[in-house]
């Protein structure tokens, strides 16, 4: 058994792929209608391994909206990325309109930052620092 | 950077704007219940959720008023006003925009899918990672344009 996937709940697919894609430079891996509104939507990262997907879930279950609009309510991000260089993604993710809570800061281990995903999560970005 | 107090305020704002009020409520009360000017209101409600407050609160009708087409016994008419709109023929040309399909043809595609009276049928309201089961596509009965 292998982790390969992982999974956001987001408000709006459509909404999602382009965040998910044009501003967080992911690249689409998966986009299959799977019948009504819903499609099966996943990226990977340029920068990882292309076997490892996100899958962009609609949260139209009235039990994961709540979850999400709780945990954003409560400042907690839904993942977390991982950047070689959080300083300078910080920097292009800025100037593309990303509203951060947290700007680059030294937690121990790590250098994290939190933004928003405009689809109702806060997504938490992190470099481990050199020992 | 926002805060966090921002932020809460701009969650407690997004609530606000899925109510629908006795009277018309303005984006600028909205904004002055979030304690933000409305110009900021907006730019920060953009950046956060992706739309601004009008944009949002439009797609929260509709998603309400795709609830009550499911569920309810309100007629189209009914639906209309319950969500927000006072013109029938708006709320009509708006739903068949955004959804696809005039609100009387949409309950009539989605009332056979509803099995348990009250309960939202599985097939509107997916699992998590159940989609990838029904790759490449078990089309439902939505779907049959």
């Amino acid at each position: 058994m292998r982790i390969k996937l992982n999974s956001i709940m987001v408000d709006s697919q459509d909404k999602a792929l382009k965040f998910y894609t044009d501003v967080l430079g992911f690249v689409t891996k998966h986009d299959i209608p799977v019948g009504g509104e819903f499609r099966w939507i996943t990226v990977v990262s340029p920068e990882g391994r292309e076997d490892l997907e996100l899958s962009l879930e609609p949260n139209a279950n009235p039990a994961g909206k709540a979850f999400q609009e709780a945990l954003l309510k409560q400042g907690i991000p839904a993942t977390a990325f991982e950047s070689s260089d959080i300083q300078k993604e910080f920097e292009r993710l800025r100037a593309k309109g990303v509203v951060f809570t947290r700007e680059p800061t030294n937690a121990g281990p790590v250098t994290l930052a939190i933004f928003a995903d405009t689809c109702g999560n806060l997504i938490q970005m992190y470099q481990p620092n050199a020992r | 950077m926002l805060s966090h107090r921002t932020l809460v305020r701009l969650c407690r704002a997004r609530d606000l704007l899925r109510e629908v009020p006795e009277g018309p409520l303005s984006i600028r009360a909205v904004a002055a219940e979030a304690e933000l000017s409305p110009y900021h209101f907006i730019r920060q409600f953009r950046a956060v959720f992706g739309e601004t407050p009008h944009q949002f609160r439009i797609q929260a009708r509709l998603d309400r008023a795709r609830h009550l087409l499911t569920l309810s016994s309100y007629s189209v008419t009914d639906v209309c006003m319950e969500v927000g709109f006072s013109s029938l023929g708006s709320f009509s040309d708006l739903f068949a925009r955004r959804i696809g399909t005039p609100p009387s043809e949409y309950r009539r595609r989605v009332r056979p899918l509803v099995q348990v009276p009250g309960r939202m049928p599985a097939e509107l309201i997916p699992d998590c990672l159940s989609l990838m089961c029904r790759v490449p596509g078990r089309p439902f009965a939505i779907s049959e344009k």
